[in-house]
């Protein structure tokens, strides 16, 4: 239709009489991803006189004016004016920009103009994401959309995709905060979402606010993520093939400390805990010196098991193109990454054991005319993958573990080339090497389908700009997993150099085991959606209207489970005089069967409003730099249908419980119990959103800015009531009753210019909120600061570190004076160096009821993105710098607690009495719970608050003049490009990638940074 | 194409009305447990299953120790901070308990099920009948009813007066600020269920014991009516509450009446003569549905016990759990029934094992005792008390009750393990001590003495009294019953409360608690107590525990105890 437009004017334009100079130029318009076809190119100054570039992205332009420049425009992307004079061909490179007044965002069934949109979104087009190299399309999200939060928990290959919200988390309920993901038109889970190849996106949106989600109803209160495909265009068929390779390595390599300084560091602790030393004066100089490599190893497990890097790649080609009567866009897409682990290859064993992912794209999106007013399109999608890691092994936590193994266990071989085991450790464990040799694999092996089947009729007979449009979608998964698995680990010995024998360790297992192979069906679900809508869209003359009314209905089914159901009805209103004034009335009438009937359907209305300040003349006359000033406020209510756990907590359940034996055989009979009590009330979660806004676009469109404030009350949260005494008897489900208020703001700066022939732009994306839980009907606690009611929702409670133990205070406790700090309950008495907490309440003793509020929440409540791009020629350069600020981690047990933990640089720091002014850690210790444990006693000391900036992504590219291509060629760029190049944090405590979930162990597999080298082709 | 099209979908809709079920009928719903259309009531007697399976089980319960090494008994093999030694010393608030020892939660839990039980049972027409001719369904309503009075009682003897929540079975939203009721009213209400239900519940010896040995009988309703009552006559709540004027914490006034109830409703009991004393004393606790057993927890057919609780340093891992202290050890008489303090008894201190009350080997390990083949070393440094990092016995003694025969045995086997509540022997203790109060040490208190003594093995002596002094004054009768009690039901979850009710836990508790350190000097012994533990007891407070502090924030209607 557009293009149709551009023709339009084309024609108008060729048909004015030509005027006296005359000047030829010639030239082709591209973006990184290859040729433009259809961009117009207009003489600056003659507006008249434009071409429109044809399916190879070229042009050819006669000049008349004297201005010898060229603009060149596409919707979707940021204009050009180019200086031509004195040459005859030139290549543009147009930059992708969704800031331009007339750009479109895709918001639910439907598509905003940036000039009339009334509500909170946020978008990208793919081809921006294109060239990250990571496989899921949300880790290259954060920085890039205001309002999208995320956190990447793991590096592992398959299972490195980021958790995100929208403008954070404001339920209580624990599942109850992920964002609706539209692919489509199709609602999608987390898990399909990651399986998605980004080749296949052509636009990203997120809705923010009540007015844009309003159409989800009761499924839109955490916002929603919508994904749009690549479809064809009319014109020859385009070929486009991609090929990357690149390096994967940690983004942060875990420093141990090796056997002499591991040894120096446990005969102190145990000598601070009363036991005899564990090593002579004479263990610790062969290990100093490493004369005895077999009675003293000395092994760096990270080093011995992980390699520097891992080769990952992607393919993927691509070809699009149609007639009137059809267009198309198939593409085919494989990814192969592979683990950090080493290859312990085995003569006896010929199997892949380490981690890896593979995975291949299949798309055909297919639109049809079948009449002048019918349209019919049909796509299809495949995606299969397979996951591998080692069988029942997390390889990371078994390097971090302690209590599995020391660097002085055990060496990497036996010198006649047998396995070790860990001999001076409780488990004995053949070392890691040979069970990563011999152990098998864990192997997923997933498929995804979608077909999704509609038509477009076009009702114009009836009234102009109205039209219906119907479609049937099918998502269907399937997940098996394959066990690869010897029942007992591989023979292994413990060698003695002293007298040269060999001891085989105490499981016996002399043989080696033969494989078995067991399998599960992990996932199996099939989702099938129904859609049917009207879509009214005319303007007259100053009044424009659009509409939609829509019914929508779903039904998934997960294994064995009947299938959940979804219906309902939504509709959107919109209205604006000379684009002046803005009114968006949107609206949703619909529900989940995991409700009771009576409590199923909700309603759920939003009001968007908008005053485009510079469509106003005397605005317009007096303020021309300004080319877009528009205040906008939306306010709605929407809700959320997620129940934790269980799908049905209307119903109460009886279980089958354990059985009890009786008689004199100790029968076992079964046994009945009554399940928790149904709440016969319950109902969805709501969300009434506030949102106010500013859009602005200055000098031309090259600056623009957009600021939403938000204010978001969440209420009749699905929690579990605090308040009903124990005296009822039975456990109960969660009741609507908690309420939560979310607030902050966030927006995005976008400037692009030129300087001479280098253009550039830059973009800063900015988000900050904060919540609040206001009610969450909790028991009220023994003292004001045990309470959660008042702060920020997932709020860390721990201890107050107040220094160290001093020997004084030792005294004084001995002695049991009066002014005696404060000491826990523990087992262990206090020693100096331990960890002295504050004793809030003044009761002298350490213990629950000291605990308060420290730190933050782990997800981060202030987001920064800078986008720094230029191109010069086929140049270009892209860099994307991330910052996450306020939030807090901790990490504890194998990652850090000594005897826990393998032992790290900052256990070198501990408290000795001579070190006492400067320790970073507490005295050494081999007891597992005493006050200096950060799993027992979690504090302030381990919960840091952290922030970090990354350079999360580059990408630098060189696209070849097309002069230089062969016939057949129309486009070739190449391109190095990046992952989490360079993380700057401010924390050394611990060493770990700072998107760490808080409390853990700090195992996950570490997270990844790519370097990798790419070439994209284009054919005609 | 259109038109197929919105046809298709139109299809859609209609086709998932009938051919799908709207719920998960795989879910069983109250419907079923208690079926109008059940007269086997099969479901519904799982569901009574699922009431006894909450019965408490005893044993090492309290943090993996028995509740007995919170008293004066015993102390707990652990090194370190144990749940049993926080209760010995009060390291525990309303607000941070001992969770294992406070089954406020539990208990109403249980309450509840039976009260579901109890509500809905007559649904399902239940057609089978007793032995007797009564239907089974009434005694199954009993048994659920008896389980409910039990679990008040347990909360009775920790709290004082509890909240009674009756029949109803309360629904989310319901009023569940439910006020304590008296100490009386509580008493009077398990009372009431118990003589409501007697008749209704099977009468004993039980019919088809290997399948229902662990129903609550006639004779477990009538039990636990003998000691409630004994509870409530005790100086604790008669007499000298420690809230003088609370009627949660005990009665008023001091009334001798009760001693009467609490001596009557025992020897109703014993009237029946439906329980004897079994022979052998180990035999009680390892051999199922015995004579003396009235009613108890199923436990399992295994060596828990003896992993548990063994002595260290055998081949096979035995943790050594309780320790009994020199006291317990010192309330042994010597085998002609006299007490080691008394010249005439024939104790040897130097050898202090010898001629004892046969019950002292059956129920304690000590030094040169057999077990497992072998002749016990808890001396200092021995094979059983080695020292070090498994340092094994605190007290230099170890538990040998509830153990099956291991004495010559090279290794435990599987041995049945149940948790008696109520055994015959606590009712004749019940009716002794409640006679003895209300009329003083007549002959029937006289005859049980002698009964338990002689089953015991004690040496009956010339004068056929077991070493028993004749003519005792009530005072002196009331020292020797309550320490026949301590020794014949050690370790059985009694003396932790009798030191209560008896009022004495701030006496007993005030004392430290000794064991015995022995010295091997060749082939001779030195035997010195030493102190092991010092309790703390905070009187009055600690006589009943704090409610549990969420419960009395939830509830408005709800009094914490007196000091907590």
């Amino acid at each position: 239709m557009k293009n149709l437009i551009l023709l339009l004017l084309f024609l108008a334009a060729t048909s004015l009489p030509l005027t006296a100079q005359q000047k030829s130029i010639s030239g082709t318009v591209k973006d990184l991803n290859g040729v433009l076809p259809g961009t117009a190119v207009s003489e600056k100054g003659m507006p008249a006189n434009g071409v429109i570039t044809d399916a190879d992205g070229r042009f050819r332009l006669t000049l008349k004016g004297s201005s010898h420049t060229v603009i060149v425009k596409l919707i979707g992307f940021a204009s050009q004016e180019i200086d031509v004079a004195g040459k005859s061909a030139i290549d543009v490179v147009l930059q992708p920009s969704t800031q331009g007044l007339d750009e479109v965002v895709v918001v639910g069934f439907n598509q905003a103009r940036r000039i009339t949109n009334t509500g909170a979104v946020s978008a990208i087009t793919g081809s921006e994401i294109r060239n990250v190299p990571t496989a899921n399309v949300q880790n290259t999200l954060m920085g890039k959309l205001p309002g999208f939060v995320a956190q990447q928990r793991s590096g592992q290959p398959g299972r490195d995709a980021s958790d995100f919200f929208i403008r954070g988390v404001s339920s209580l309920n624990s599942d109850g905060n992920k964002p609706l993901i539209i692919v489509d038109d199709v609602e999608y889970s987390y898990d399909q979402l990651q399986q998605i190849n980004v080749n296949e996106i052509e636009s990203i949106s997120i809705l923010k606010d009540a007015s844009t989600t309003a159409i989800y109803g009761i499924k839109g209160a955490n916002g929603v993520l919508v994904v749009t495909t690549r479809r064809g265009r009319s014109g020859r068929p385009q070929v486009n093939l991609r090929l990357e390779s690149g390096q994967q390595s940690p983004v942060r390599t875990p420093e141990f400390l090796d056997a002499y300084n591991t040894a120096l560091l446990v005969n102190e602790a145990y000598k601070n805990d009363g036991l005899a030393p564990m090593f002579t004066a004479e263990d610790l100089e062969l290990f100093r010196n490493g004369q005895d490599p077999y009675g003293h190893p000395n092994i760096n497990w990270y080093d011995a098991v992980f390699k520097k890097h891992a080769y990952q790649a992607n393919t993927n080609i691509d070809i699009s193109g149609g007639t009137e009567a059809v267009k198309y866009f198939i593409s085919g897409g494989f990814l192969t990454q592979n683990g950090l682990v080493k290859d312990f290859s085995d003569p006896r064993n010929e199997v892949n054991t380490n981690y890896f992912f593979r995975r291949y794209n299949f798309r055909s999106n297919l639109d049809m005319r079948a009449n002048k007013t019918l349209t019919l399109r049909l796509d299809l999608t495949a995606r299969f993958g397979d996951i591998n890691q080692p069988y029942n092994a997390n390889v990371v936590s078994e390097v971090y573990n302690f209590e599995k193994i020391h660097p002085y266990s055990a060496p990497l071989m036996n010198p006649n080339g047998t396995y070790a085991f860990a001999a001076d450790t409780k488990d004995k464990l053949p070392t890691i090497n040979a069970r990563l040799a011999n152990g098998g694999y864990n192997r997923s092996k997933r498929t995804d389908f979608n077909v999704l089947f509609g038509a477009t009729q076009q009702l114009d007979f009836l009234t102009r700009g109205l039209s219906l449009t119907a479609r049937i979608a099918y998502a269907g998964i399937e997940q098996y997993s394959r066990n690869l698995f010897r029942p007992a680990p591989p023979p292994s010995f413990h060698y003695n150099p002293v007298d040269q024998s060999y001891t085989l360790d105490p499981r016996g297992n002399y043989r080696l085991q033969a494989y078995r192979v067991t399998g599960n069906t992990d996932l199996y679900s099939r989702n099938v959606n129904t859609q049917a809508f009207l879509s009214y869209d005319r303007t007259f003359g100053d009044h424009a209207f659009n509409g939609l009314a829509l019914y929508n209905r779903q039904s998934y089914a997960f294994k064995s489970d009947i299938p959940a159901n979804f219906r309902g009805f939504s509709f959107k209103v919109g209205y604006n005089y000379k684009q002046k004034y803005l009114l968006d009335f949107n609206g949703a009438y619909n529900g989940s069967d995991r409700f009771q009937a009576r409590k199923r359907n909700g309603f759920f209305p939003a009001i968007g409003v908008g005053w485009s300040i510079s469509q106003e003349p005397f605005f317009r006359d007096h303020i021309g730099s300004v080319s877009l000033l528009k205040l906008r406020a939306s306010y709605g209510v929407v809700g959320s249908d997620v129940t934790s756990g269980n799908r049905y907590l209307y119903r109460q359940e009886y279980f089958y419980g354990s059985d009890y034996s009786f008689g004199e055989n100790h029968t076992p009979q079964r046994t009945i119990y009554e399940g928790e009590l149904g709440n016969l009330d319950v109902t969805w979660e709501k969300a009434r959103k506030a949102d106010i806004g500013i859009d602005v676009n200055l000098f031309r469109d090259k600056l623009s800015f957009t600021v939403d404030y938000f204010h978001d009350i969440r209420y009749d949260q699905l929690v579990r009531k605090g308040s009903v005494p124990n005296m009822l008897g039975i456990g109960f489900s969660p009741t609507n009753v908690a309420k939560t208020s979310n607030k902050g703001f966030d927006g995005q700066i976008n400037y692009r210019g030129s300087i001479r022939r280098v253009n550039f732009n830059t973009s800063l994306v900015f988000q900050y909120f904060k919540n609040k839980v206001l009610f969450k009907d909790e028991a009220q606690p023994a003292y004001p600061w045990l309470a959660e009611t008042g702060l920020p929702i997932d709020q860390p409670f721990g201890y107050t570190f107040i220094g160290y133990y001093t020997p004084e205070d030792i005294q004084k406790i001995q002695a049991n004076a009066h002014d005696k700090p404060a000491t826990p309950l523990s087992e262990y008495p206090i020693q100096a160096g331990d960890l002295k907490y504050k004793d809030i309440n003044g009761d002298g003793v350490i213990d629950n009821n000291d605990r308060g509020p420290i730190g933050r929440p782990n997800l981060a409540n202030t987001v920064l993105g800078l986008t720094l791009g230029a191109n010069y020629k086929g140049f270009s350069v892209n860099l994307l710098f991330q910052g996450a600020f306020g939030y807090s981690f901790s990490v504890v047990g194998t990652g850090i607690e000594t005897f826990q933990s393998q032992f790290q640089p900052i256990h070198q720091e501990r408290w000795t009495p001579e070190n006492a002014a400067n320790a970073a850690f507490p005295r050494l210790t081999s007891n597992p719970t005493t006050v200096n444990s950060a799993r027992t006693y979690m504090s302030d000391f381990w919960l840091i608050d952290a922030r970090y900036v990354r350079l999360k992504t580059v990408d630098l590219g060189y696209q070849l003049p097309s002069r230089w291509l062969p016939r057949r060629l129309n486009n070739a760029r190449l391109y190095l490009s990046a992952y989490n190049l360079l993380t700057w944090t401010n924390y050394d405590k611990y060493q770990q990638d700072p998107e760490v979930a808080s409390n853990s162990a700090g195992d996950a597999y570490i997270n990844q940074r790519v370097v990798n080298l790419g070439i994209q082709i284009g054919f005609k | 194409m259109m038109l197929f099209l919105l046809a298709g979908c139109l299809m859609a809709m209609v086709a998932c009305r009938k051919d799908y079920e709207a719920i998960p009928l795989e879910k069983v719903t109250i419907e079923y447990v208690f079926d109008k259309d059940d007269s086997l009531g099969t479901y519904a007697n799982k569901f009574l299953n699922s009431i006894y399976s909450k019965l408490p089980g005893g044993y090492n319960r309290v943090g993996g120790d028995l509740l007995d090494a919170a008293s004066d008994d015993a102390v707990s093999g652990l090194t370190g901070t144990s749940a049993v030694s926080q209760l010995a010393t009060g390291a525990f608030t309303s607000y941070a308990a001992i969770a294992d020892e406070t089954p406020w939660a539990g208990s109403y839990a249980a309450i509840r099920a039976a009260s579901i039980f109890v509500s809905n049972i007559d649904v399902s027409p239940v057609k089978e009948k007793l032995p007797n001719g009564y239907s089974i369904r009434y005694a199954w309503k009993a048994e659920a009813r008896f389980i409910r009075a039990l679990f008040y009682f347990e909360l009775l003897k920790r709290y004082g007066g509890i909240p009674l929540m009756g029949d109803e079975v309360r629904e989310l939203g319901d009023d569940v600020q439910v006020p304590r009721s008296s100490f009386a009213d509580c008493v009077n209400y398990i009372v009431s269920e118990c003589d409501a239900i007697k008749d209704s519940l099977r009468p004993n010896p039980v019919a088809a014991p290997e399948l229902n040995s662990h129903r609550a009988t006639r004779g477990a309703a009538l039990a636990l009516k003998a000691r409630v009552l004994l509870y409530a006559a005790s100086p604790l709540f008669n007499g000298q509450n420690i809230d003088p004027g609370n009627t949660l914490t005990g009665y008023t006034a001091y009334d001798r009446e009760r001693w009467k109830l609490a001596a009557d409703a025992a020897r109703d009991l014993i009237d029946e003569n439906t329980f004897q004393l079994l022979p052998d004393f180990k035999d009680i606790f390892i051999t199922q549905h015995n004579s003396e057993v009235i009613f108890f927890r199923q436990g399992g057919n295994n060596t828990s016990i003896e992993e548990t609780n063994g002595p260290v340093g055998f081949a096979k891992v035995a943790r050594g759990r309780t320790n009994p202290t020199q006291e317990l050890v010192d309330a042994f008489p010597t085998d002609q029934g006299l007490p080691i303090t008394d010249p005439a008894s024939g104790y040897n201190s130097n050898d202090p094992y010898i001629h004892r009350d046969p019950r002292l080997a059956m129920s304690i390990l000590y030094n040169g005792a057999r077990w497992l083949n072998t002749e016990l070393q808890t001396f200092e440094g021995g094979q059983h008390r080695p020292g070090g990092a498994e340092p094994g016995t605190k007290t230099g003694y170890y538990m040998r009750k509830f153990m099956g025969r291991f004495e010559n045995a090279t290794q435990y086997s599987n041995t049945s393990h149940d948790w008696i509540i109520f055994r015959y022997t606590e009712v004749l203790l019940n009716f002794a001590e409640a006679e003895n109060e209300y009329n003083g040490p007549t002959a029937d208190v006289y005859q049980v003495l002698k009964d338990l003594r002689a089953r015991a093995g004690i040496i009956a002596g010339d004068n056929g009294m077991y070493g028993l002094k004749e003519g005792m004054t009530q005072e002196e009768m009331r020292k020797v019953i309550r320490n026949e009690r301590r020794i014949e039901l050690a370790f059985e979850e009694h003396r932790f409360w009798d030191i209560r009710r008896w009022k004495i836990a701030a006496q007993v508790y005030g004392q430290p608690l000794h064991g015995m350190s022995i010295l091997r000097e060749g082939p001779d012994f030195s035997y010195n107590p030493v102190e092991v533990f010092r309790p703390v007891f905070t009187a009055p407070r600690m006589y009943l525990y704090p409610i549990p502090y969420d419960e009395v924030v939830k509830n408005d209607n709800m009094r914490q105890n007196p000091g907590w």
